[in-house]
């Protein structure tokens, strides 16, 4: 009977075991065949385009395909537009993008508190995503014409008319007009991630007599460094999108405090120089990806001892 | 676990390999694909052309309408000797079994036959428009009166079965029908050019009168028998039905037509309605669908000769054409048919990219396709319906694999391109095929060089340039920008040109020579120096397009302004000796060519004529691409051209176009004397010129201006044009100052020279 018993216990262990393994391989061939086209967009959209643009890199043009090495790495570097572009792109990234995130952080914060009209105002800094961009730049186009509103401003207090849009202070514009555009966006995810911040402990730190500053700063800062990385991220892509406004503003070439590395890219495409759209490309690829990793480790540093 | 994840790894590598390899391959179709699409191809369409012998000894003979019915085709034609005079003639041509006959009509002497339509029984309705007079009493005729006579007649004998004077029912002292059409119920339908269809009853009486409210292109029966008019409307050609119940005109057709240009309407057979434009198309009215089935190129026939087509029992396509072009050619038929694919050997396809089919291009390509026994060249015309879109497409195929193997560059930045290694140096080629380079004008090889080397066939060309009376410039062959400003501001003349508004005065100024304020060897810009400022001050002081009053009626002739100086300039072209020496009468007094106003004082353009044909280095079939190219630059092709347009870049041929130009021609008075007549007469605005053969010295000054142009004309970045368009609006509406303007313009055009260093 034991034997038998044995027998029979052997056979549907073995069996259990089978039918999970059966069970787990199905698992993954569904979860496989449900990645597959997503794994083929990625592949198709953003892998592979970025393989061409490599290969376009290093060689002299499309049509005799000669391996340059670095050369249109080392024409690019020393182009001045190119010089030019990556100069306004840098200052207009390391101005806008951390406006966007202290300014975006504050909105939240202020949000959070106890003051009236609290949706109303999440509805007016949400409104500009709602906003198609064409009309947004028409707007702009009214306010920063050289005919526009805010001449008309500065005229009733007597100074003269600037020149918005070609002149040094078109960075300025274009700034503002990001911060317009993307607040809205940014505070919205600080006050998801100010909400998902434990009640216990800010609590805790309230009964410990904690000041509200050593509470944002050791807690709610700390909770919420995940988001600040994710936020500072987008921020600084979307900088590096700005491009599209001012596309919109002032065509293929703008006042050269508004040429920015997409713009190269762009009008470097639009005249069949792809081994140079490409070499820019890449470098600025290589720029961002440092600057993302340093942010990474900047949020892993100050992150590591908050939980998920 | 680790097998697995390499198992995995390398799973993966492949997926991502096998798509980089369709993603690569998809990148162009390459010659292959497009053998392999074209071998695929179950059916082509294979033409037959026929001789017509019409039996008329008349070098000069025309078909002036054709209509078809069942397997007939029914024409009228027109012929010229100088013993007969004209003789006009119906013919009917079966083109199944290729037989003519003569249909006799008995004409007045002062009759003359005008529109024709076939009757379902086959007989043929014809307007004769009869013109009377008096004689005065020295025999000169007076008090003319037109009638006009719809008459039927037999198309087996010409008896007369039925006859009727329709000249009451116009209600207009001379009617004239320009249209002639007839319904399935036997109605006929005349259109007289004044928006109105009048239609006639079977037994010749007037039943309607139809207002079509717009101007009409033709009138077709369909098969169905009812009756369309062709309308330019706002999306090109359409169909409208005439409805007789309520003598009004239906709505357009939807789905019929083939884009913008000659569109020509037919009855159809197999289906409602047969369309002819640059392709053949067979409509159906019931499903509104459109089929298309081959273009006139594909049967080696120039769409604009067509002068009749339709469609055969048997399924095949007709058409009569005729070369007008060339002299004493005859009409010639032809017919296409379906054809299996297997059956007919493939050439080899060169293509032929370009904006838009240069005439002379078309006519040559024709003639290749005829002759040659290897290569075929396909045409594809990127800008047929959205320019904007045709434009990104063409520049995109460019460096792909679908770059055409010729690309007609004249539409595109010929530097820009020739600069990308996208074109054969066809400087080789010359060599090879024993064309020398001093056999061309120099100057004009030159101006299409880049580096050295040559990307493009020019086979023709002219010059624009701009013309000053000797006795106010002196005798100088060009100018700086400064030396002409203060030309201009000395004489005070109230205009520069005629016609011109501030924009375009900046614009003659400055984008003919812009390369003036650019160096593009140390890549500085000088846009806010002292000459673009004066410039822009200067162009301010006229008014602008809006504010000119552009009233021609009010307005003085050029000839009178100019003999006034009250305009100092003539900007024009200059492209033929005729036109030159019409020039020269217009000015009455020695010319400057001065040209585009530059720092070398070269300012005389080149524009080419009959093409701008670059050789894609990508090509599969260079050879016979260049041997299409070098017909071009054949001497037979350059001595058969540009007979009043353009040059010829051959130096023999353009000296045999000189020698023709000199060639006094003579007439022979009443004492049997030689008499020299003139050639032709030119007219230019308020100036009429009758025009003698050239003589030396005009000739030698044409040929002097022909080798001043150093430079290719309108090679300008539109990117660079659009800067300076749009910052100068703001200075001229007084908005901004010249120098703020000039910084702008200075900055933003610094960005494009450094983005091109």
């Amino acid at each position: 009977m034991r034997l038998f018993k044995g027998r029979r216990d052997k056979p549907a262990g073995k069996s259990r075991k089978t039918n999970s393994n059966r069970r787990d391989r199905r698992g993954k061939q569904i979860s496989v065949l449900y990645l597959l086209p997503s794994v083929i967009g990625v592949l198709l959209f953003f892998v592979l385009p970025f393989f061409i643009v490599i290969y376009y890199s290093v060689i002299d043009d499309p049509i005799n395909a000669e391996f340059v090495f670095f050369d249109n790495f080392v024409m690019v570097f020393h182009n001045a537009a190119f010089q030019q572009a990556a100069k306004n792109t840098m200052i207009f990234s390391a101005a806008a993008v951390p406006l966007a995130v202290v300014l975006s952080l504050l909105l939240a914060m202020m949000l959070e508190s106890k003051i009236p009209f609290k949706s109303q105002f999440r509805t007016f800094f949400l409104s500009p995503m709602m906003v198609p961009i064409a009309s947004v730049v028409l707007i702009w186009q009214v306010l920063f014409h050289y005919n526009g509103m805010m001449n008309e401003v500065l005229g009733w207090f007597g100074r003269d008319k600037v020149d918005w849009l070609n002149s040094a202070y078109a960075q300025v514009v274009i700034v503002v007009l990001f911060l317009w555009k993307n607040l809205g966006y940014n505070m919205i995810l600080f006050m998801a991630a100010l909400s998902s911040i434990p009640k216990d402990i800010l609590e805790v730190a309230v009964l410990e007599s904690a000041t509200p500053v050593q509470i944002f700063w050791h807690i709610k800062l700390r909770y919420m460094s995940s988001t600040i990385l994710f936020v500072t991220i987008m921020s600084l892509i979307n900088s590096f999108k700005v491009f599209r406004e001012i596309y919109l503003l002032k065509g293929d070439y703008p006042y050269d405090t508004m040429y920015m590395l997409q713009h190269f890219m762009n009008n470097t495409f639009g005249k069949l120089d792809y081994q140079k759209m490409s070499a820019a490309a890449i470098m600025m690829a290589v720029v961002m990806v440092v600057l993302i990793g340093i942010l990474f480790l900047t949020e892993n540093y100050f992150g590591k001892d908050v939980e998920g | 676990m680790k097998n697995d994840k390499n198992r995995r790894k390398t799973a993966t590598a492949f997926i991502a390999l096998f798509l980089a390899m369709i993603m690569l391959a998809g990148c162009g179709k390459g010659k292959d694909d497009k053998e392999e699409e074209s071998s695929k191809k179950e059916f082509v369409y294979v033409p037959e052309y026929h001789q017509i012998d019409f039996g008329i000894s008349s070098e000069n003979m025309n078909i002036s309408q054709t209509v078809a019915s069942g397997d007939y085709m029914y024409m009228q034609v027109n012929a010229w000797n100088e013993e007969s005079g004209s003789e006009n003639g119906i013919f009917r041509y079966n083109m199944v079994e290729g037989t003519l006959d003569e249909i006799p009509l008995e004409l007045g002497e002062n009759d003359w036959p005008g529109q024709i339509c076939v009757t379902p029984e086959g007989d043929v309705a014809v307007i004769i428009s009869r013109t009377s007079y008096e004689l005065d009493e020295n025999g000169e005729p007076i008090n003319y009166s037109s009638s006009l006579e719809l008459r039927v007649i037999s198309s087996k004998d010409g008896s007369v079965k039925n006859s009727q004077d329709i000249t009451g029912i116009f209600g207009e002292e001379d009617p004239y029908i320009q249209y002639l059409s007839m319904d399935g119920k036997g109605n006929y339908y005349l259109y007289g050019g004044d928006q109105t269809i009048f239609v006639i009853s079977q037994e010749l009486q007037k039943i309607a009168e139809i207002k079509t409210g717009d101007w009409i292109n033709g009138m077709v029966a369909s098969k169905e028998g009812d009756i369309y008019v062709n309308i330019y409307g706002e999306k090109g050609p359409e169909l409208r039905k005439v409805d007789l119940a309520s003598k009004s005109i239906g709505e357009s057709l939807e789905g019929l037509g083939g884009g913008y240009g000659n569109a020509e309407y037919y009855t159809g057979v197999s289906k409602s309605i047969m369309f002819s434009g640059e392709k053949v198309a067979l409509y159906d009215i019931a499903s509104k669908t459109q089929e298309d089935i081959f273009s006139w190129l594909d049967v080696d026939v120039n769409s604009n000769y067509i002068r009749g087509a339709g469609e055969l029992s048997d399924g095949r396509i007709w058409a009569v054409y005729q070369d007008y072009e060339t002299e004493n050619s005859k009409p010639e038929l032809l017919t296409v048919k379906k054809e299996k694919a297997d059956n007919v050997t493939p050439k080899e396809e060169i293509t032929y990219g370009t904006m838009a089919l240069d005439w002379d291009v078309k006519r040559m390509i024709i003639d290749f396709n005829k002759s040659n026994e290897k290569y075929r060249i396909v045409v594809k015309e990127y800008g047929t319906e959205d320019y904007q879109t045709g434009r990104t497409q063409f520049n995109a195929d460019l460096t792909t694999k679908n770059c055409p193997d010729l690309v007609e560059l004249s539409a595109l930045n010929y530097t820009q391109y020739a600069s990308k290694g996208i074109f054969e140096d066809l400087y080789p080629y010359m060599d090879q095929s024993g064309l020398k380079k001093e056999d061309f004008l120099e100057n004009v090889l030159k101006a299409y060089e880049v580096d050295g080397k040559l990307y493009a066939v020019v086979p023709g060309f002219y010059v624009t340039t701009t013309m000053a009376k000797q006795s106010m410039v002196g005798d100088i062959t060009g100018w700086t920008l400064a030396e002409m400003l203060d030309f201009v501001e000395k004489n005070d003349p109230e205009n520069i040109f005629d016609g011109g508004a501030r924009e375009s005065i900046f614009y003659y100024f400055i984008y003919n020579n812009i390369d003036e304020f650019i160096d593009w060897e140390t890549g500085k810009c000088f846009f806010d120096g002292e000459d673009f400022i004066r410039t822009l001050e200067f162009a301010a002081k006229f008014p602008s397009y809006e504010e000119m009053n552009m009233d021609y009626s009010e307005r003085e002739g050029i000839y009178s302004r100019l003999k006034a100086n009250k305009i100092l300039l003539m900007q024009s072209s200059i492209s033929s000796v005729q036109q030159f020496q019409m020039m020269m009468g217009m000015f009455g007094e020695k010319v400057s060519f001065v040209g585009y106003p530059n720092n070398e004082r070269k300012g005389n353009l080149i524009q080419s004529t009959g093409g701008c044909i670059g050789l894609s280095a990508k090509s599969k079939n260079k050879e016979g691409a260049w041997e299409f190219l070098s017909g071009l630059w054949s001497k037979e092709y350059q001595e058969s051209k540009y007979s009043d347009w353009g040059f010829p870049v051959m130096k023999s041929a353009l000296e045999k176009k000189f020698k023709e130009d000199m060639t006094p021609e003579y007439y022979e008075d009443e004492n049997g004397e030689q008499i020299e007549q003139s050639k032709t007469s030119w007219g230019y605005d308020d100036f009429n010129m009758e025009i003698y053969a050239a003589t030396q010295e005009e000739i030698d000054q044409v040929r002097a201006l022909l080798e001043s142009a150093e430079k290719i004309s309108g090679n300008v970045d539109e990117q660079l044009t659009n800067i300076i368009t749009e910052e100068s609006a703001a200075f001229f509406k007084g908005q901004k100052s010249a120098a703020d303007t000039a910084n702008v313009i200075q900055n933003r055009i610094q960005i494009y020279v450094n983005e091109n260093q």
